[in-house]
């Protein structure tokens, strides 16, 4: 019976030792770590430069070379419309990127946004991979009425449209919260957008973990495992999961990549984080309505987005090689 | 065969089913979302909401509202919208396809040349510079949030450089009807069909470039290499063509998804009235009957694209037909 | 009223051709299609149900009444003066009785005749389909408590009685009504033919009087107008010719990309207001294509009375002290653009007298805010502390102001946070109390120009109807004493409309130190138009007249 552990220990090893000279591959994880690891010192960067980007500050005034500018200002030409933040200053700690159209400082922002753009990413993943495993083994390891039943489940949220769903959930729970026996997800809290992102994409993951639990529900050990009668939830555990996590791991990166932008839509469409936090989606919706003023507001975060969302792929693609370098895996998209 | 059919028609109903009736429980099962007030008009008096909520039928048992609605969208076609009072639902999803039909249409053409291109230079120069520098540029194609790549070539095409000659020719957004002004329409959509995609043409060159890698280690290849064939007949006649299932299985899915309304963002951000952007409006104003419409047409086309795919998978590549 | 003149002038300065009220007709300038843009369509195009500014203003040119709001420039679109009526009524029996004498010879567009029949067909209609104002504003009709019970059998039996030899309808009312000539000039009520269909028209457009009809129409791409070819000049105040052939109004473009149409000159007209960021660039580098013209409206947070923290007064108080309005009038797009408020009644609004008493320094004007009042007066109400949920609309204005409301609250001691939620949501949304909205972000704008249309329907206890999306007093305030003053001041109004007017300035003050709201500011329209508009005519009641102005 620990066959399975057998044949799984070593491909691990090989897998590390491969992912170890995968020099691409670990340039990107280092990027990554690096955005993140910034992102987990804007409050350090906030206290530092002395703002609070969670604040209005329509009346604040900087300094910089000695010249006293407001940080929101009103055109003294023409018929005197329209309220303009400052653009970028290139100072650290002094409006970098300039402020958004509440006078806050862009930089500080961006930093906290990416927490939570991170935070949302990362626990969506979890959420996905959870689910989709306990739906993919189930349906793959007992078949039948139970396949029959999740399969279809998973095929309406398949064939519902990513962002209609999305955008048909928000708009539900951004006004009531939800609450699901004793638990109670309040309107405003992170998890919100985490739960809808975190379902759309069950089925993305579900329906290869399945297949594959089919392919080794047919196997040899598994086949001895019940011949011995090994009772099921045993043999899921024990030999069923090991086998399944390879694929697992190798959709980490991949569904984080994809569930960051995926956030970063929803939050376009207004119906992601809610004001005042931030995420980088939320920031560039924010600078949407400054974009032909102030367009760093709106470039920064998407730039951010894209270099992070970069850096998951191309680990990833080094993760799939390392560990299954014929995977069929490929990725989804919204 | 024919049972196979029919297990698939009965499983496309039954998705559709689920998903309708999702819709309905959803937007019903919200408090706030009650339309009567809002068709009334602003302060309406109580005995006038009244009046509203019994023409329009929601004082009746929901099943007879679920059942009433899909009446009115399959039998007698004449739902009308909650928001934009008297105005038809059917026809007016119907006027929207050309829309999204051309966007995704000429994204299509374009992804599936670039990535042709792209996924063969690739593998015929796979581990070489060319190949790396493609594939990077393929997955910075695949990061870029699409809402924000249509915003950031707004900025420039409509904003910033719009007075250089370069962007000079750009017209304002929206749609320009092809029947109209042919150039108005080509003009219009350049800038959309080429946000919509970069996304997919790193996806799927990267994909093609994976499968003619693999393509190229199959034995018959080696026979045909001990035939003394040369490398770019092997390679496009043989590798490409054998590369080409998983492409068109791909593509079927994304062509069937996108022309059901996933082009949603790029519709929105260019001020294109597709359904996607249809849908998206009646979602901000909770607009019930358009959204179900849009929501089963959109959902048609994902199921009808699997199925499609299913039975072209079966036609192209024989393994799967024997077994 | 001086305020209003006062904006007439200014708008003169910002470049516009200041024409006398009753300019000459200039046929040279006859002719063209006239192009408007707006972001998305305004619903239903029955004349008798669609209430929203969108296609009020354009339902000028399309539709009459018997009366009609003046088609002149500035706050003389408020007078009202006969349409498809000879006169202006007589009345008898107290105030009770109207007598109109009907036109002779007006056709519709369809090429019928307006005869009295049609008159009261119309006047049943508004029942019939169930026309929002139907119980606010046509209740007054004898006969018209039963259409509302049962509209599929409307007959006004005694309300509206049409006298076809004669010529003439005669009105009977259940009380005098000092603001009935103003709801005869709504489009609610329109005089459309009988046989128009007694259902909501939705996108089929029913024939008008106007000089135009509309030919074309879907609610996904655009509205077409065409000259009316049954009309003739009757009256140049009620209905004057137009000088486009054709008014084309196109739907679905972004805010962003309408201000594009309108400075490249794809487009004549922008229906929506311009995004805040181009406000800068149209500010300068367009600013002769310009119009800016103060509201008859105000933009409020009302405050649930019935709801912790808000049913305590001294926190209402507290957010009116705390609020900055310099702030919310910049986010607005700057002093040019808005005025700070304190009080319900707009400027220039009949019985507005300058009145702030949330101010540093308390008087009439609105100076600065007073952050430590503020937060004393939170210590007082031992409200601190307490949850607060802003319940803003998703566009930029309304979600940047709900943001810096969220960040005040905070400042002084609440526990706030912020909800954008779709606009077209968020109306019916903030009214219903099963909702629990505690605080949220609104605006209304004028129906017609007499105080009770802010004072008794945002503040009335009529309006106030508990589980009810339509419950347009949002804060749910209902005062006996204040309510009585309303009714008494109303009353009033039928003989001495001075004296009533007095009575709504103190209504206006007790409103404004309960405090159900905070008021934010008075906003001003801007008008952004192309290079090639001219003749630009704004009137105080329906805004631009787009048929008076020319594009050749």
């Amino acid at each position: 019976m620990n066959t399975a552990a057998n044949i799984s220990r070593g491909p691990w090893a090989t897998a590390l030792h491969r992912l170890s000279r995968d020099r691409t591959a670990l340039v990107a994880l280092a990027f990554f770590v690096l955005i993140v690891l910034s992102c987990l010192s804007a409050p350090i960067y906030a206290w530092w430069a002395g703002v609070d980007p969670f604040k209005s500050t329509l009346d604040a005034v900087i300094t910089i070379d000695g010249v006293q500018h407001p940080v929101m200002e009103l055109p003294t030409t023409g018929l005197a419309l329209g309220y303009t933040p400052i653009g970028p200053t290139w100072r650290l700690g002094n409006y970098f990127l300039g402020a958004d159209n509440q006078g806050r400082d862009v930089m500080a922002r961006l930093l906290y946004g990416g927490l939570n753009s991170i935070v949302i990413a990362s626990a969506a993943t979890a959420f996905t991979l959870i689910f989709a495993t306990a739906f993919g083994l189930l349906a793959g390891f007992f078949g039948g009425v139970i396949d029959m039943v999740i399969s279809r489940i998973l095929d309406v949220l398949w064939a519902f449209p990513v962002y209609l769903l999305a955008i048909s959930l928000s708009i539900v729970l951004i006004t009531q919260g939800i609450s699901i026996g004793p638990i109670t997800i309040e309107s405003s809290s992170l998890a919100l957008p985490v739960f809808i992102i975190g379902v759309i994409y069950i089925p993305y993951v579900a329906r290869p973990v399945r297949g594959q639990v089919m392919a080794l529900r047919q196997s040899d050990f598994v086949m001895a495992a019940i011949g011995l009668g090994a009772p099921s939830g045993r043999i899921l555990w024990k030999d069923i999961l090991p086998n399944v996590s390879t694929t697992l791991i190798v959709f980490i990166p991949i569904m984080m990549a994809l569930n960051m932008l995926t956030e970063s839509a929803l939050s376009f469409l207004s119906i992601g984080v809610q004001p005042p936090a931030a995420s980088w989606g939320t920031i560039i919706q924010d600078g949407q309505t400054l974009l032909y003023t102030r367009p760093a507001v709106a470039l920064a975060p998407g730039i951010m987005i894209v270099i992070s969302v970069l850096s998951l792929n191309v680990f990833g693609d080094g993760l799939r090689d390392a560990l299954d370098p014929r995977s069929k895996i490929k990725l989804g998209r919204g | 065969m024919t049972y196979a059919i029919l297990q698939r028609l009965a499983q496309m109903l039954f998705v559709m089913f689920g998903i309708s009736l999702l819709v309905f429980l959803i937007f019903f099962g919200t408090p706030g979302v009650d339309p009567a007030a809002r068709i009334a008009g602003r302060n309406a008096s109580p005995e006038v909401l009244e009046a509203v909520r019994h023409s329009f039928g929601f004082d009746q048992p929901f099943y007879v509202q679920y059942l009433t609605m899909m009446k009115k969208i399959f039998v007698t076609g004449d739902l009308t919208s909650f928001v934009n009072r008297g105005w038809k639902v059917v026809p007016a999803v119907l006027d929207t396809i050309p829309v999204t039909l051309s966007l995704v249409f000429g994204a299509a053409v374009l992804w599936v040349v670039f990535s042709l291109i792209i996924g063969v230079v690739a593998a015929a120069f796979r581990d070489r510079w060319p190949d790396k520098l493609l594939m990077i540029l393929g997955l910075i194609g695949i990061s870029m949030p699409v809402y924000w790549l249509g915003e950031v070539m707004n900025l420039i095409t409509q904003s910033r450089f719009h007075d250089i000659w370069l962007f000079a020719w750009v017209p304002p957004l929206g749609y320009k009807e092809f029947g109209k002004d042919p150039e108005g329409w080509f003009l219009t959509l350049v800038i959309p069909w080429i946000t919509l995609s970069i996304l997919y043409i790193g996806l799927y060159g990267r994909v093609l470039r994976a499968s003619i890698t693999e393509a190229l280690q199959e034995d018959y290849i080696r026979t045909a290499r001990a035939k003394g064939l040369s490398e770019t007949r092997i390679l496009l006649r043989h590798a490409l063509r054998t590369s080409l299932i998983a492409f068109v299985t791909l593509f079927g899915l994304d062509f069937g998804a996108l022309v059901g309304g996933s082009a949603l963002l790029t519709e929105v951000v260019f001020g294109l009235q597709g359904v996607g952007k249809l849908t998206f409006d009646a979602l901000q104003n909770l607009d019930l009957p358009v959204i179900m419409t849009t929501v089963l047409y959109a959902s048609f086309f994902v199921v009808l694209a699997n199925a499609v795919v299913d039975v072209v998978y079966i036609l192209l590549d024989p393994r799967v037909r024997t077994s | 009223m001086k305020k209003l003149l006062l904006a007439t002038a200014a708008a003169g300065l910002f470049g516009l051709a200041v024409t006398p009220a009753q300019a000459e007709y200039q046929t040279a300038h006859r002719g063209g299609t006239m192009r408007l843009v707006a972001h998305a369509a305004a619903g239903t195009l029955d004349p008798q149900i669609n209430y929203t500014l969108q296609y009020w203003q354009l339902y000028q040119g399309i539709y009459d009444g018997l009366l009609a709001f003046k088609k002149a420039p500035g706050a003389e679109g408020f007078t009202k003066v006969p349409d498809l009526a000879e006169a202006m009524p007589e009345v008898s029996n107290g105030g009770k009785t109207y007598t109109f004498k009907l036109r002779k010879g007006i056709k519709f567009s369809n090429g019928q005749e307006v005869t009295v029949k049609d008159v009261v067909a119309s006047f049943q209609r508004i029942f019939k389909v169930s026309s929002p104002t139907a119980g606010g504003f046509y209740a007054v009709i004898v006969g018209a408590d039963k259409c509302l019970k049962e509209p599929a059998t409307c007959t006004l039996d005694g309300g509206v009685v049409g006298d076809e030899a004669a010529g003439t309808v005669t009105f009977n009312l259940t009380q005098p009504d000092a603001e009935f000539f103003d709801k005869l000039a709504l489009p609610h009520a329109s005089i459309l033919p009988a046989d128009a269909p007694t259902t909501d028209a939705g996108s089929t457009p029913i024939p008008g009087t106007g000089a135009y009809y509309v030919s074309a129409y879907d609610p996904n791409k655009g509205m077409t107008m065409s000259r009316n070819p049954n009309f003739k000049v009757w009256s140049e105040d009620a209905q004057p010719d137009g000088y486009p052939d054709t008014i084309q109004f196109d739907f679905g473009l972004t805010d962003e990309a309408e201000v594009t149409a309108v400075q490249n000159g794809e487009a004549d007209w922008m229906f929506d207001q311009p995004p805040t960021d181009r406000l800068g660039e149209i500010g300068t580098k367009y600013q002769d294509q310009v119009h800016l013209n103060t509201l008859t409206a105000w933009w409020y947070a009302p405050m649930n009375v019935n709801l912790p923290p808000f049913n305590n007064e001294k926190a209402r108080q507290a957010v009116n002290y705390a609020l900055d309005r310099n702030a919310l009038v910049n986010l607005f797009g700057g002093p040019v653009l808005a005025s700070p408020v304190c009080q319900v009644l707009p400027p220039g609004f009949p019985g507005h007298v300058d009145y702030c008493p949330y101010s540093k320094d308390p008087g009439t004007k609105w100076s600065a805010p007073d952050l430590d009042k503020a937060k004393q007066l939170v210590e007082e109400s031992g409200t601190k502390g307490q949850k607060v949920t802003i319940i803003a609309e998703d566009t930029a204005v309304s979600k940047a102001i709900g943001t810096y409301m969220q960040s005040v609250l905070s400042d002084i001691g609440y526990d706030a946070d912020v909800k954008p939620i779709s606009p077209n949501i968020q109306f019916t949304y903030i009214q219903n109390t099963n909702n629990k909205v505690q605080i949220s972000i609104t605006q209304w704008y004028q129906d017609y120009p007499a105080a009770s249309d802010f004072l008794n329907i945002l503040f009335g206890c009529a309006s106030f109807t508990p589980g009810s999306d339509s419950s347009i007093n949002i804060a749910g305030f209902c005062d006996k004493d204040i309510q009585a003053k309303m009714d008494k001041a109303l009353a009033l109004g039928v003989t001495d409309q001075d004296a009533a007017n007095k009575l709504w300035a103190e209504v206006d003050k007790d409103v404004t130190d309960k405090a159900p709201m905070a008021a934010l500011f008075t906003p001003k329209h801007v008008d952004f138009v192309s290079k090639r508009v001219g003749n630009f005519q704004f009137n105080s009641q329906f805004y631009w007249m787009v048929s008076q102005s020319w594009v050749q």
